[in-house]
């Protein structure tokens, strides 16, 4: 048996990805010892011509958005408009476990690739779709984008300001395409089970579009249930009526989150005792205040003195003496403040990679963490074409020896 | 054509037959322990009920579930803190939505007996999953130390906000404060002005979907190699795997992102998409998403807005330029979309190869979409008390793989005589003790 301290070791993916959502997959898988190919035209990935760019050097071997995608990932190019160029994927899928496409179903037609079919080629292939809406049903060719996707899935419509004169405003880093990944991975962990127990592939067809209309949380059950309606409110849940405010700024001009609850005794106590330390507790100490119903008459009051008590002390003093008093509250971190975050350096999260002519770049750590088990050493998304030579050379000898038998 | 089977999801039509049975898909015979509450924890092994795996919800009495008491209930809107004193369980729509295919039985932990009732239940399974506040399990001694001498591959999976290790590892979580952390508040909302974050716990699913996945990757590895594992998955540290490029931006250039100018709305800062925003429509609150990346799309646009003479201006004759000039861009396209019909603009533009999506609801996702409608993604199943539900589907089809909806959420205790008689072997006279005593 084969050395297994990685699970997806021994496991090979083809990639045919044009956007975050398929690559994000493909990195999760390559994190986990597959070995991922990643199949690019002769002039690269469109996602290498998005910036940000390292150091400002725009080429397709320094998009950090594409490296942030495709660590530990090689790269063939190869022209499907071609028959070398097909004839190299055809190459590439003869003993794939897995192909990952992110063609909507008019650029598959175009390509001349017939999912289904390959499926069917392949017995033991799982084949991963993901594309913005699905391959079947009246918007399978739209087009889309993280805005749009969240805009249509519903998340968008939970996000903003109490101020509705300003549209929704869509959450930062990419979240439409990373809720596909999210489902995609799922759905390829799931085939492999059912490979192991079968033996057999299959192709699964993943919607950005739906995976993001089940990621709208109380909004559905909202609709179910009671079917009301959620409206934004600034950085705090979107509800069927208006709550009060749970961002608080703090002397250093940085925010913590914190809801302020006056029904739960323990909760309210925790946070008198907290002011008070300050002396900054007021006349919430006073007797009546233990009355919840006193509380919330007072609320605006309360509201108040706790908006106060926030702006005279730094954001992460609040947050670690809030924390400490036992209150669910949390600093808003810039990503910037991340890597000096005395808790995630205990947990050693960041990891290292080495690029050339930059130097060590310190990337986000894995997303679970196994005791029996592991991701691979993190490396660099590979420079364009690096590996073409390499994986195609074992593709056209195995191809001649399979002539030869 | 591409044409895909349809997904072979099964759905139980009939409220008649509550009654455990054999499950079918690729976790079939995978027994889970579920000491999950609250939303993390429970949308996590909704995925392994609906794909074969026997969940079995591992519940207190005296310590009701946030979801069985949160007052979302059918036909009778109410906010958040309209709790009842002394809700009925069973009504919860929260808890329904989070716990179809699963078995519900009630344990005492506070009782000896519960305990010991607990421990045969673990022996008899081979995953368990929990996502309380870490020293809890360790506490009623459910150490993986001691599951392995009950359990000897198991799978113990552990969802926290910040992981089991580390000074912060007790600090109190839930989905805002995930976001807070993680950065995912912060790189929201429009230039200069206080983070809009989040009006979601959107952290509690994706930590569910990466703790599923996990879960499932312990489980591939098992059967290859009979090993079990422990998991830490910090939803803090998923937080910021999702942060996207502005993370290596800040790591490999140093940029700050406190200089002002960060973040951008709905503008984009890469590519040089213009326009690219929220527009508003016709109606109360109704806006559509346009998204316009290189000339053609333009061109697109123009078409559907009948070539406007000042569309013809310098400063918007290049994508560069548009980009440039964005704050003159926007609102001449809103005053152009705010008398249009959301969705008749959003086809328009389409059949014009232009990426445009209605900001739509959950009544529009779930009762006005012919998309999501074709492709069957929402269900409904019958329960006991509520009647009949909708049901949040899983957005992956699959030709092979079959999700079986065999029944709605349990009833509190619903399966507490199944599984202690059938599974464990509970004899009668054991199960009305364990019962008269308070430890189930």
């Amino acid at each position: 048996m084969a050395e297994l301290k990685h699970p997806l070791a021994g496991l090979k993916v083809v990639e045919l990805a044009h956007d975050i959502a398929g690559e994000f997959e493909g990195r999760l898988l390559a994190q986990m010892g597959a070995e991922v190919i990643k199949l690019e035209p002769p002039e690269g990935s469109p996602t290498r011509r998005v910036g940000p760019f390292a150091k400002g050097r725009e080429d397709p071997d320094s998009s950090l958005n594409f490296w942030f995608y495709n660590s530990n990932k090689k790269s063939v190019t190869a022209d499907l408009a071609k028959p070398e160029g097909m004839a190299a994927l055809r190459g590439l899928l003869a003993d794939a476990d897995v192909f990952i496409c992110t063609l909507q179903p008019r650029a598959l037609k175009a390509a001349g690739l017939d999912l289904a079919a390959l499926a069917k080629a392949h017995p033991r292939l799982i084949v991963l779709s993901v594309t913005p809406f699905g391959l079947t049903g009246p918007w399978a060719d739209y087009k889309s984008s993280d805005l749009v996707a969240l805009a249509a899935g519903g998340p968008l419509n939970s996000c903003g300001y109490d101020d509705h004169s300003i549209p929704p405003i869509r959450p930062g880093g990419n979240q439409g395409y990373h809720t596909a990944s999210s489902f995609a991975h799922i759905g390829v962990m799931l085939a492999l089970l059912e490979r192991q127990k079968t033996g057999h592939g299959q192709l699964l067809d993943v919607s950005m579009h739906e995976a993001c209309a089940v990621n709208v949380e109380l909004a559905n059950p909202y609709w179910f249930y009671p079917k009301v309606h959620v409206h934004r409110q600034t950085c705090r849940h979107a509800q069927p009526s208006p709550t009060q405010s749970a961002l608080f700024r703090c002397a250093d001009d940085r925010y913590v989150y914190f809801t302020l609850i006056l029904s739960e005794a323990k909760a309210w106590n925790s946070l008198v005792a907290w002011m008070d330390s300050r002396g900054m507790a007021a006349q919430l100490t006073e007797p009546e205040f233990s009355d919840v119903a006193h509380r919330q008459a007072r609320f605006y009051e309360v509201q108040e003195l706790v908006e106060c008590f926030f702006l005279v002390q730094d954001s992460h003093d609040a947050y670690r003496d809030g924390q400490a008093a036992g209150l669910p509250i949390g600093v808003l971190n810039a990503p910037e403040d991340l890597f000096d975050d005395e808790h995630l350096k205990a947990r050693h999260f960041f990891v290292e990679v080495e690029h050339e002519g930059i130097g060590k770049v310190p990337y986000p750590g894995p997303i679970y963490r196994f005791s029996s088990f592991g991701e691979v050493e993190r490396t660099a998304a590979p420079r364009l074409g690096a590996h073409t030579a390499e994986v195609l050379a074992g593709v056209g000898a195995r191809t001649l020896q399979e002539a030869d038998e | 054509m591409q044409t895909v089977a349809a997904s072979p999801a099964r759905h139980a039509l009939s409220s008649a037959d509550r009654t455990p049975r054999r499950r079918e898909g690729p976790l079939a015979g995978v027994r889970v322990a579920d000491f999950c509450w609250m939303g993390v924890g429970a949308c996590a092994t909704r995925l392994l009920a609906d794909f074969g795996a026997e969940v079995i919800r591992i519940e207190d009495r005296n310590r009701l579930d946030m979801p069985r008491r949160l007052p979302i209930y059918k036909g009778e809107a109410r906010t958040y803190g309209e709790e009842d004193a002394n809700p009925d369980p069973n009504k919860g729509g929260l808890f329904n939505n989070y716990n179809r295919n699963k078995l519900g039985v009630t344990i005492n932990m506070r009782h000896a007996k519960g305990r010991a009732l607990a421990d045969r239940l673990i022996a008899a399974s081979s995953v368990v999953t929990e996502n309380f506040a870490p020293g809890v399990m360790e506490r009623w001694g459910l150490t993986y130390e001691r599951l392995r001498e009950l359990s000897p591959a198991v799978i113990y999976a552990r969802m926290s906000g910040f992981g089991h290790t580390g000074p912060h590892a007790e600090y109190k979580s839930y989905g805002p404060v995930v976001q807070a952390v993680s950065g995912l508040s912060y790189i929201s909302g429009l230039p200069g002005e206080e983070p809009s974050g989040w009006g979601l716990s959107y952290m509690d699913n994706e930590a569910a979907f990466f703790n599923a996945s996990a879960l499932l990757i312990a489980i591939f590895h098992r059967n290859l190699t009979g090993e079990g594992a422990e998991i830490d998955v910090s939803a803090v540290e998923a937080g910021i795997n999702l942060l996207g490029p502005v993370l290596l931006e800040v790591a490999a250039n140093g940029r700050s992102t406190r200089d002002g100018h960060f973040p951008t709305g709905n503008r984009l800062e890469h590519p040089n998409a213009a326009p690219h925003g929220v527009y508003p429509c016709a109606g109360e609150d109704r806006w559509i998403a346009i998204a316009v990346f290189d000339d053609a799309e333009w061109r697109g646009l123009l078409s559907v807005m009948g070539n406007p003479a000042w569309a013809s201006e310098v400063r918007f004759a290049t994508q560069a330029a548009r980009f440039a000039n964005q704050n003159a861009l926007d609102p001449l396209v809103g005053a152009w979309t705010k008398d249009k019909d959301r969705y008749a603009l959003m086809h328009a533009l389409q059949a014009a190869g232009v990426a445009a999506g209605a900001v739509q609801t959950a009544e529009d996702t779930n009762d006005h979409d012919p998309q999501i409608a074709s492709r069957g993604l929402f269900f409904d199943l019958d329960h006991p008390v509520i009647g009949e539900a909708r049901f949040e589907g899983t957005p992956i089809h699959f030709t092979r793989t079959v999700q079986e909806n065999w029944r709605s959420a349990p009833l509190l205790g619903e399966d507490n005589a199944h599984v202690f008689k059938s599974i464990l072997g509970v004899s009668d006279a054991e199960y009305e003790e364990l019962a008269s005593e308070g430890a189930i």
